[in-house]
């Protein structure tokens, strides 16, 4: 693999923002950053999107990364702890109960795990954090004990690649669903939700920084905390990529293929019976499945054989051009055309939303 | 608009509603949800309250009704009924034995816009099914309405109610639903409330041969992934936690009966003092938002310790209120079915003891018979 990366280019010298940018200005800066310097742009996320790694390496990629997800709670709670505005904390602390869940068994941390075991991790070994690279554990106390030291202003704006994080995801489950037969969308569950909370998280956090950053000093500090969120996003790619593509230098103590694994059942058969959507079928809803408008509640809900379907915004844009003659492609083109988003991203969302009804036994093609 | 929460926020629309269109019933099973004191044919409602009824329902809110009974197709304006649920919009479920008139009005049934069929099976060998439904021939009859619901390309649910007389069969009743072609089973454990409370040292099985019929269920899951969606309902008395009853109390699911009295849930005539009111003195809405049968465990100010301080009060809400008065004697009590219950240990001290013994004869559900539950201080005295 010899391909040439270009070096990310750097974020605009602070010179250029000695004057005080307008609050749309800022903005642009910020997502400037980003589009120069979001880990999307890593050799390690291509990799990882177009389906080029082992199942060796995207382990130590799930491995890794719940590390950066277990700390995160951590991250937010330092935030919390630093915010003297109940009005403030009230929405801070939903991160904290969106990724710890309200019950074991809840939350984005253990829709990690869940990732971690359906690449073939024991649970018990992952939760340990034994082999995790030090590179990890490194990025990821430096962005806690920044948030902690830095001020508020600097801790919020540091979360702001929260704005980017959309992007990425439906890339890496696009890539992932099509690449590598080992990734179920069960294991995906984790990014399901984030497509939703991201956004949320960012808005708001957006908000905050381009109200608060009131001179051109505390303009430029934002953006250096975003810049260092990045690089703590970027260094963790680094690490992996050292360890585990090329030159391939496991440090001591960090996982080795092999280890920290459940024993994988001898051929264990793929579910019966049913085999996947793909691209081309026509899927329709079966009799006895219906899309209603809930006047009521004032929301679309999938009625079905004694039970009820609550559908997000995306599902029911599909499910209203599911009838039996469009193809999965032709809805993936239609809804490219609508919201200006590439259709084979989202092909690949309304894949693994179709194969989920079909399991259910509520959906037909 | 909705109907209910501009000024009560804490009274949630509902979503279901069971319609028991009537108690008749070519079937005499000995697990039957329907009360002890069965209604009478006579006191029915009419069409016209049924369809007034389903119209008011809709505006509430309901999305889901299931007709049920007794047997639905008893009465002679089914299909009017389901007409009615669809030109509401109303998601019906036809909840049926398949026995008697059923399957001569399926077609009719189809054509009006029935979304769904439920279909109970008692055994998978006939001999057994026949016994435990107390009906003869009542196993052909089944198998043919089953296919022609599935020719019609109606969605099959078949549901299984087990205790100690079928639970043998829970894989047949799996293969059986794979060869009718449904797309659902439920396998239910037997809940002991009414004729299954009577009847219940005749029904209950022992603690390995439920844990056996959930790794079946759990095997077969996997296997038929796709193909059949599995429904499995654990018998109460084992479990760790109760269920939350109905969805909660007056959260989801009201129960209208043969005579149009409104319950919370089918079994909350046993519990005494609960005042419910008609469909022919109340609106659904005044009914569902205010009748004191469905404010009287509303929510959770009611509890008592432990569910009052629990983190799962929200989760079960207290579990079965008819539950918690057969086996703690108070309607207001944690159910018993929960392991934080004092009571817990007790109940599955009960069920053990009596699944050891030799069962005794069924008690057949019958319209005017005099039945008395035999365990009336069993636990609580």
């Amino acid at each position: 693999m010899n391909a040439v990366f270009p070096p990310p280019a750097p974020t605009p010298d602070a010179a250029e923002s000695q004057r005080l940018l307008s609050p749309d200005e800022l903005e642009a800066a910020l997502r400037d950053i980003g589009a120069r310097r979001y880990h999307i742009l890593h050799p390690f996320h291509r990799l990882l999107h177009d389906g080029k790694l082992s199942k060796d390496q995207v382990r130590a990629w799930a491995l890794n990364r719940y590390y950066y997800q277990a700390m995160i709670p951590v991250k937010d709670a330092a935030v919390l702890a630093r915010m003297t505005d109940a009005s403030l904390r009230r929405v801070w602390r939903q991160r904290i109960v969106d990724h710890d869940g309200d019950h074991p068994g809840d939350g984005g941390i253990e829709r990690w795990l869940k990732l971690a075991e359906g690449v073939g991790f024991d649970r018990d070994y992952v939760l340990s954090t034994r082999g995790i690279l030090s590179a990890t554990k490194f990025s990821v106390e430096a962005y806690v004990h920044f948030v902690a030291e830095k001020s508020l202003l600097e801790a919020i704006a540091s979360s702001l690649t929260e704005m980017f994080s959309p992007t990425i995801i439906s890339e890496r489950v696009a890539g992932m669903l099509k690449n590598y037969d080992f990734i179920t969308k069960d294991t995906l569950a984790y990014f399901d939700k984030r497509l939703t909370q991201a956004p949320r998280d960012a808005d708001f956090a957006l908000d905050y920084v381009k109200t608060h950053a009131t001179t051109p000093e505390l303009q430029r500090l934002a953006m250096a905390a975003l810049t260092f969120k990045c690089n703590v996003l970027w260094t963790q790619l680094d690490a992996l990529y050292f360890a585990y593509v090329a030159p391939g230098m496991i440090p001591p103590d960090a996982w080795t293929p092999g280890t920290g694994l459940i024993a994988e059942a001898p051929g264990a058969p793929a579910a019966a019976g049913i085999r996947k959507m793909v691209a081309d079928d026509k899927p329709r809803l079966p009799r006895g499945v219906r899309l209603r408008h809930d006047e009521t509640r004032g929301k679309y809900v999938l009625l079905a054989p004694e039970r009820t379907f609550d559908l997000d915004d995306n599902a029911v844009a599909v499910l209203k051009l599911v009838d039996g003659n469009r193809s999965v492609a032709a809805i993936a083109d239609e809804l490219g055309r609508t919201y200006a988003a590439d259709p084979r991203a989202i092909e690949a969302d309304i894949l693994v939303m179709l194969d989920g009804l079909a399991e259910k036994r509520v959906l037909e093609r | 608009m909705n109907a209910l929460t501009p000024n009560r926020p804490d009274v949630p629309a509902p979503v279901g509603l069971l319609a028991e269109l009537t108690h008749r019933c070519p079937l005499r099973c000995p697990y039957c949800s329907n009360p002890l004191e069965l209604d009478r044919r006579s006191g029915e409602l009419d069409t016209a309250t049924w369809q007034r009824v389903l119209t008011e329902a809709s505006g509430l809110g309901v999305l889901h009704v299931h007709l049920s009974g007794g047997e639905p197709t008893a009465r002679n304006d089914i299909v009017e009924i389901t007409k009615t649920c669809a030109d509401l919009g109303l998601y019906s479920n036809l909840i049926t034995s398949g026995v008697g008139g059923a399957l001569g009005k399926l077609q009719a049934l189809y054509d009006v816009g029935l979304d769904h069929v439920q279909l109970s099976v008692q055994g998978v060998d006939a001999q057994n099914a026949e016994k435990i439904g107390g009906l003869k021939n009542a196993q052909p009859q089944k198998f043919a309405f089953a296919a022609k619901v599935v020719e019609l390309g109606l969605p099959l649910t078949l549901n299984s109610v087990i205790h100690r007389g079928n639970i043998h069969e829970v894989e047949g009743f799996i293969d059986l639903a794979v060869k009718m072609g449904a797309k659902r089973l439920e396998v239910a454990h037997t809940q002991y409330y009414g004729w299954a409370y009577v009847n219940r040292a005749a029904l209950m099985p022992d603690k390995a041969q439920v844990d056996a019929s959930i790794r079946i269920v759990e095997a077969a899951r996997e296997r038929l992934k796709g193909q059949l969606v599995i429904d499995l309902v654990v018998p109460d008395y084992y479990a760790k936690y109760p269920k939350a009853c109905a969805g909660g109390w007056g959260r989801k699911l009201m129960n209208v009966t043969p005579q149009g009295k409104v319950l919370p849930c089918h079994a909350a005539e046993t519990i005494p003092g609960l005042e419910f009111w008609h469909v022919t003195d109340h609106s659904l809405g005044e009914i569902w938002r205010d009748s004191p049968a469905f404010t009287a465990y509303r929510g959770t100010d009611w509890m008592k310790e432990p569910c009052r301080s629990c983190d799962r009060r929200e989760k079960d809400w207290g579990g079965c209120r008819c539950q918690a008065l057969a086996l703690a004697g108070d309607a207001a009590a944690t159910d018993p079915a929960c392991s934080l219950s004092p009571l817990h240990a007790k109940v599955r001290a009960l069920a053990v003891e009596e699944a050891a013994e030799t069962p005794p004869d069924y008690v057949y559900r019958t319209i005017g018979s005099n039945v008395r539950s035999p365990f009336k201080e069993d636990v609580n005295s």
